[in-house]
């Protein structure tokens, strides 16, 4: 194993080997000290920085366009294998930078924000195990690695959401979140096998593998519906919101950098395909668009900054889907480095400028005065308040999904509990035992 | 051959003494019923090593659950009559596992469902679990008398698999009196109502030991399919079909689930339905994702089950999933243990389920494209239940009415510790679970134009 094949081998897996090692510990009775954490997350993500660095630096010395690692294969059978490789090329470098300095920068700013919270070990724990997927997103050299990180990164995603355990709200919202990923996470997995099916590989490492214009626009398409999903676009958008639940470090490197763009990466990757078919491009576009303008118009109606702040992203994100579908992958990696720089520091600063803008206010003996020029202005009332009222359900998408998906999944579950329950004496769902009230059912009703 | 009888004797009948020395000796069984589960263990280990096939393999895992199950059952449940039960349990499930006999198969059928069937021992408060468990019974004991009036003579060899091995005997209506066997034990569609009701209204521990044996998934490969490759090829498509579909039904059905037990066992059958259509896929990708499945779920079930029940002895037994009741700020390794457990079901990468849930994808794709997708939606709706399941019970605001609750015991997080791990490296290096052989022998035999049976008996080797 060559230097540059080392140095790639350990930024992805430093994260990881650090989730497992201390979680172990956890699990046999240690509990670190929070220095001793913070310190660790600090030597993990420098290490992983230098490494990055240096590897980036020997490629652009030798004029390598990608290092590859190879360790064959993950498991084998029949003709289908799981292949195990690990690639850095132009494409996935940046991501790689992106997500190992703001991880580390999150992990930095954490210690701080989360002393002596209740989960401040959980946090990084997750933290590190969302770094660890990232870099297996963006490093993998094959789809069917691609689908680990993925997992990875979005019930990390959840964890963090649900965050504050204590109170319901995050552990809903959570659940919701969860529910769209594994949704959406459908149209990955079919779409992996499409490509094992049709190509014969999945893997991307020695060259993409071309399908041809049907075959291309499947696979797009179920891709598609998974980078929408985790980029939360049209018609997923409505979690996005709910998953500002988290601390505020997680939403900024979920939301703002790195899980927001994850979407946008697998359809970088993809562009090869999405060039074949002028369908998917197209949808592409679409959806991108009408997110875009979906999210600026709803988030003026945010009353809160980190939901404001999570429709900005929403909005850029979608004009990164239009970059991607009008094939500009240049700016789109430009693109996304310099929204995940900004929108993380508007996300950490979020808390401290609310803070500032009162000491302002106070300062002057009253409120700012609004500049009173919004674009909006420009509709007639009539289209001013239907837009305002339609921003304020969010567009009505969680509505949508609620009466269109949701509820009808669960009246049939219910129905099917009908049914189960023919020929018992009482149904199943009424069904109690005997025993008196549970310390839980008493500490609830207290 | 005799090194592995006597091995495989081992195995099986010290459960059985040990169960009669509990009759009537009725002190330290938790030790008892350690020594003979851990005695089973290692005679499985022995034949795993001497015969290395998959009957063997399937001895020692079912070995290693009851010999957690001795260690994580709490002490309230740890009655002489219990463990000797357990015992039992484990002792016929062995036996079905290693017999090439159908009338020795039949009695082992019957006979490790026994204590289900008995209302003082493990029997659940409704009719229907034994109602299943009996009605299977009945089918798989009508097919093997309808084999022997269709002999010509009956002997040993009447009821040998290996005699009977490609000769269809007694034809379809033996084929679907087999196939309503695995039905009923199994619980697919629309014979499934009882595996809830069993996890519900019987011991937690134990009913997990019995669904865990799968038996049904047994029948299927070692019976069904050798014995019958024509019809199996034919018709056996159907039985896919309704495994799909009641791992979709029940998926569905679960959502609107509030009690623990009873969401979990739908969770179980869900995902343990899919090993059919595996087996069922003709395709090495799936063969193999139904047998790694199998083992998932029997590891991860069972792991869930048990924290189950150290929350319910600790919490009360009436936990339910409609109000959030905060148990992870007094057991957090508990909810550490039942997320990895709760997520390893259903396929969380990193865990064996992940590389089980891939393959078997691939496989019922491969061979059925329109309901194989049906898999993937159950197990996104599985994954949505189980959160839900274990962001109720141990996520939300700290409850008063507990004071000092105990988080799990040495004992308890040692056993959970060694199941989490073994998902987890299985995870990290599936190969050591899939097996080179295991692998290569599907993937030789894989050939899509031949009968279902060469493939399936090869890779099996049973």
């Amino acid at each position: 194993m060559s230097f540059l094949q080392g140095a790639l081998v350990f930024v992805v897996s430093a994260p990881g080997a650090v989730f497992g090692v201390l979680s172990f510990l956890w699990l046999l009775g240690w509990v670190p000290a929070e220095r001793t954490v913070s310190r660790i997350t600090g030597l993990t993500f420098s290490a992983c920085a230098a490494a990055l660095g240096a590897l980036i630096w020997r490629l652009a010395a030798t004029g390598a366009p990608s290092v590859a690692v190879t360790f064959g294969n993950w498991f084998t059978v029949g003709d289908y294998h799981f292949p195990l490789v690990l690639l850095a090329d132009r494409l996935s470098l940046p991501f790689l930078a992106m997500t190992v300095v703001l991880s580390g920068l999150i992990g930095q700013f954490s210690a701080t924000y989360l002393h002596r919270e209740d989960g401040f070990l959980r946090f990084f724990l997750l933290l590190h195990l969302f770094a660890f997927g990232s870099l297996l997103v963006f490093a993998a050299g094959s789809f069917d690695l691609l689908v680990g990180g993925w997992e990875m990164v979005g019930i990390t995603s959840v964890l963090l959401i649900a965050f504050f355990q204590r109170r319901t709200a995050p552990v809903e919202n959570g659940l919701r979140v969860f529910a769209v990923y594994r949704a959406c996470d459908i149209g990955l997995l079919v779409g992996v096998f499409a490509m094992h099916r049709w190509a014969g590989t999945a893997s991307f490492a020695g060259g993409f593998p071309m399908l041809p214009g049907g075959q291309a626009l499947v696979v797009c398409l179920l891709l598609l519906l998974a980078a929408s999903g985790k980029a939360a676009q049209v018609p997923f958008s409505g979690w996005l919101p709910r998953a500002m639940e988290g601390p505020t470090p997680s939403s900024a490197i979920f939301y703002g950098a790195i899980s927001i763009h994850a979407g946008a990466y697998l359809l970088l990757r993809v562009q090869p395909l999405l060039a074949q078919s002028w369908t998917a491009s197209a949808l592409v576009i679409l959806i991108g668009a009408a997110t875009a303008i979906y999210g600026t118009i709803v988030g003026r109606a945010s009353a809160d900054a980190k939901t404001l702040l999570a429709f900005g992203s929403l909005t850029q994100v979608g004009v990164i889907f239009i970059e991607i579908g009008l094939g500009l992958r240049a700016i789109a990696v430009a693109h996304i480095l310099g929204h995940a720089a900004v929108r993380t520091l508007q996300f950490l600063r979020a808390p401290s400028m609310l803070h500032d803008y009162h000491q302002m206010h106070s300062a002057i003996g009253g409120e700012l005065s609004p500049t009173g020029k919004h674009i909006e202005n420009l509709f007639p009332e009539q289209v001013q308040a239907w837009l305002y009222r339609w921003a304020l359900d969010r567009g009505h998408l969680d509505t949508i999904l609620d009466r269109g998906v949701i509820e009808p999944l669960m009246r049939l579950s219910r129905v099917f509990a009908r049914l189960d329950s023919l020929g018992l004496a009482e149904p199943v769902a009424q069904r109690r035992r005997a025993t008196p009230k549970t310390p839980a059912e008493l500490g609830a009703s207290r | 051959m005799d090194a592995e009888l006597v091995l495989s004797g081992v195995a099986f009948s010290i459960p059985w003494c040990f169960a009669l020395v509990l009759t009537f000796y009725r002190r330290n069984p938790r030790a008892a019923g350690f020594l003979a589960a851990a005695t089973s263990v290692l005679a499985s280990a022995l034949l795993v090593w001497e015969s290395a096939s998959l009957s063997a393999a399937l001895m020692l895992l079912f070995g290693c659950l009851t010999l957690a199950a001795m260690l994580v059952l709490p002490k309230r449940d740890c009655a002489p009559g219990a463990v000797a039960g357990i015992l039992f349990t484990l002792g016929w499930t062995l036996l079905a596992y290693w017999t090439e006999n159908l009338l020795v198969l039949l009695a082992a059928w019957v006979l490790s469902a026994l204590p289900f069937l008995i209302a003082r021992w493990f029997g659940a408060r409704t009719w229907r679990p034994g109602a299943g468990l009996l009605l299977s019974s009945f089918s798989l004991a009508l097919a093997i008398v309808l084999i022997a009036i269709g002999a010509h003579s009956v002997s040993a060899r009447t009821f040998s698999m290996d005699a009977l091995r490609g000769k269809s005997p007694g034809g379809i209506p033996v084929f679907a009196l087999l196939v309503a066997a695995v039905t009923f034990r199994k619980g697919i569609l629309p014979a499934h109502a009882w595996i809830a009701d069993a996890a519900e209204g019987g011991p937690a521990i134990p009913t997990a030991l019995l669904l865990n044996g799968h038996l049904g998934a047994l029948l299927v490969a070692k019976t069904i399919v050798p014995l019958f490759p024509q019809t199996s090829g034919n018709l056996f498509p159907v039985l896919s079909y309704l495994a799909m579909g009641t791992a979709v039904y029940v998926a569905i059905r679960s959502l609107s689930e509030n009690a623990p037990r009873r969401l979990l066992a739908l969770v179980a059958l869900s995902q343990s339905a899919c090993i059919l259509a595996g087996l069922e896929s003709r395709t090495a990708e799936g063969l193999t994702g139904a047998l790694v499945h199998w083992i998932v779920v029997t590891v991860s079930t069972m792991g869930l089950f048990g924290i189950l029940r150290l929350l319910e002895v600790r919490f009360g037994e009436n936990l339910s999933a409609r109000t959030h009741l905060g148990l992870a700020e007094h057991a957090p390794r508990l909810a550490v243990f039942f997320a990895v457990f709760g997520l390893a079901l259903v396929g969380l990468p990193g865990t064996l389920s992940f590389c089980s849930q891939d393959l078997l994808i691939h496989g019922t794709l491969m061979s059925h494209p329109l309901t194989g997708l049906l898999l993937p939606i159950a197990t996104a709706m599985n994954a949505v239940s189980i959160f839900r399941l274990f962001s109720r019970l141990f996520l939300g605001k700290r409850r008063t009415g507990f004071t000092a609750m105990a988080d799990a015991l040495p004992r308890e997080r040692w056993i959970l510790t060694a199941g989490v791990l073994f998902v987890v490296i299985g995870g990290l290096f599936p190969d050591a679970i899939i097996g080179p052989s295991l692998g290569a022998g599907v993937a030789e035999q894989r050939d899509r134009g031949r009968m279902v049976a060469h493939a399936l008996h090869s890779a099996l080797r049973f």
